[in-house]
């Protein structure tokens, strides 16, 4: 299929029903290269689903994802391999229990893409002065604050050198003071050009950092735009009534 | 009447017939812990597997009879009293010509597997509910880094698994230590087998089984204390 150089994943008529109730009914982007897509909506729109999706953490129903020329949705398609190019970052962290900070960071580049243990060991050690926990990198995850675990779960991502990151409410579970800590790493990482889809609460994080917020409900894109347009002046009635209550 | 005196006699003429069932007491519960870890981690993986959307249909009718076979496992070990199984295991595998060389060997060998597989049944229910006890996100989280499953339960899931599992598998080695006395049943010198052999000869019939008692119990509670405060040190460390 003919697709665009600067598309990254290109999502067609994507739907996802559990059970009985259809809760993405035909959803349609594309993501480009470098971009940062904020994705918000009302509780229950499908708008987590919709990033679950997209590295199949859950199984669409019906539709396509084609990431990097891959079609996800195909059975063919090695999902680790591609898994590996699309960093997630989860509303509770979910750092590997078990290891220290470190480990959290070396597991996966060593034992899923064979980089040396001293190669990773170095890498880790950048990313984890870069989020600005380097001096915690032996610390357990349960010793630290929430703020510092999900920037520990964004150097973890990162280590695998992804060409996308997913943040599924990445400051949801965080304690008001915290919530900057974390937004401050993403608005980094988006400088730095990083591609990333961030479903989020955070009207003031998608206003400045996004270069596209989309807003979904009901299991359908209602509308997207850039974030002037978006915030200034919305069309969609449910997307006014929604800036109403959370502006 | 209970004579001290008289332990104190026994204890000498016959403490080698004592601890010799010790000691087989000892390695066939450990053995049988084992071999029932094993037992109960693959009836437990039978438990776990799930049918998936894209399985072809001989692999989900494949899937649903291992998970049956297993849970019917389960639930008839639980539900049946060890010395029941034990005597249908013996009787019914020497009826059937399967023994070993000597007699002796025959026993413990189908006693041994007697209380191998009823461990069996109670461990996998612990490994089922150790591995469940780990938080659905770290599975996620091991995924989206692009393990496999197997490279998630390795590295993630089995060693958190692990340690929730591990203290509920020294309680059952020492539940094991004193269901074994069952065993006496079928001939297996263990250690209530010699304190009867003791009684019989000497024709004394309270002492003897009290030396088994205390000797139980010095082995069960000191384990059993040991392993409290193993608990405490894993607790006290790195997770929860």
């Amino acid at each position: 299929m003919l697709q665009d150089k600067d598309v990254l994943i290109q999502v067609k008529d994507l739907k996802k029903q559990f059970k009985h109730i259809e809760v993405l009914k035909g959803i349609n982007i594309d993501i480009h290269k470098g971009e940062v897509v904020a994705v918000i909506g009302p509780s229950g729109s499908g708008k987590s689903t919709f990033l679950r999706c997209l590295n199949l953490l859950e199984q669409p129903t019906s539709g396509q994802i084609i990431f990097e020329g891959s079609d996800l949705t195909d059975k063919k398609t090695n999902i680790n391999h591609l898994r590996q190019k699309m960093g997630m970052v989860f509303q509770s962290f979910n750092l590997f229990a078990n290891m220290t900070v470190l480990q959290n960071l070396t597991v996966a580049p060593v034992k899923v893409k064979g980089m040396s243990k001293t190669e990773a060991e170095e890498l880790a050690t950048q990313l984890l002065g870069r989020v600005g926990l380097a001096d915690r990198k032996d610390a357990y995850p349960i010793q630290m604050s929430g703020g510092q675990q999900q920037r520990v779960a964004i150097a973890r991502a990162l280590a695998m050198q992804p060409d996308v990151m997913l943040f599924d409410e990445p400051t949801s579970a965080l304690d008001p003071e915290m919530v900057s800590e974390v937004l401050d790493v993403m608005k980094q990482l988006a400088s730095e050009n990083m591609t990333m889809v961030v479903v989020t609460h955070e009207m003031g994080f998608a206003r400045e950092v996004a270069d596209r917020v989309v807003f979904i409900d009901q299991g359908v894109i209602q509308e997207e735009g850039n974030p002037e347009e978006f915030f200034g002046n919305p069309k969609n009635q449910r997307l006014k009534e929604f800036l109403s209550k959370v502006l | 009447m209970i004579s001290l005196e008289a332990m104190s006699k026994i204890w000498q003429g016959y403490s080698n017939f004592y601890w010799t069932g010790l000691v087989n007491t000892l390695w066939i519960a450990a053995l049988a812990v084992v071999l029932g870890s094993v037992l109960g981690l693959v009836i437990a993986s039978g438990r776990m597997l799930t049918v998936k959307k894209d399985d072809n249909i001989l692999l989900v009718i494949l899937k649903y009879i291992i998970k049956g076979i297993c849970s019917i496992y389960v639930e008839v070990l639980r539900a049946t009293p060890l010395i029941v199984q034990v005597f249908v295991i013996y009787y019914g595998a020497t009826s059937l010509g399967l023994k070993l060389g000597n007699a002796t060997a025959t026993r413990i060998m189908w006693g041994f597997v007697a209380v191998a597989l009823n461990s069996g049944a109670y461990l996998s229910e612990v490994v089922r509910s150790g591995i469940g006890a780990v938080s659905g996100g770290q599975m996620e989280a091991a995924r989206c880094v692009g393990m496999n499953h197997w490279q998630a339960m390795r590295y993630v899931i089995l060693p958190q698994a692990i340690r929730n599992i591990l203290p509920a598998l020294c309680n059952e080695f020492v539940t094991i230590i004193k269901e074994t006395s069952v065993l006496s049943m079928v001939g297996i010198a263990d250690l209530m087998f010699q304190a009867q052999a003791v009684a019989s000869t000497t024709y004394i019939f309270v002492e003897p089984y009290i030396i088994a008692a205390i000797m139980y119990f010095v082995i069960v509670f000191t384990l059993s204390k040991l392993i409290s405060v193993f608990e405490r040190r894993m607790s006290r460390s790195v997770t929860r």
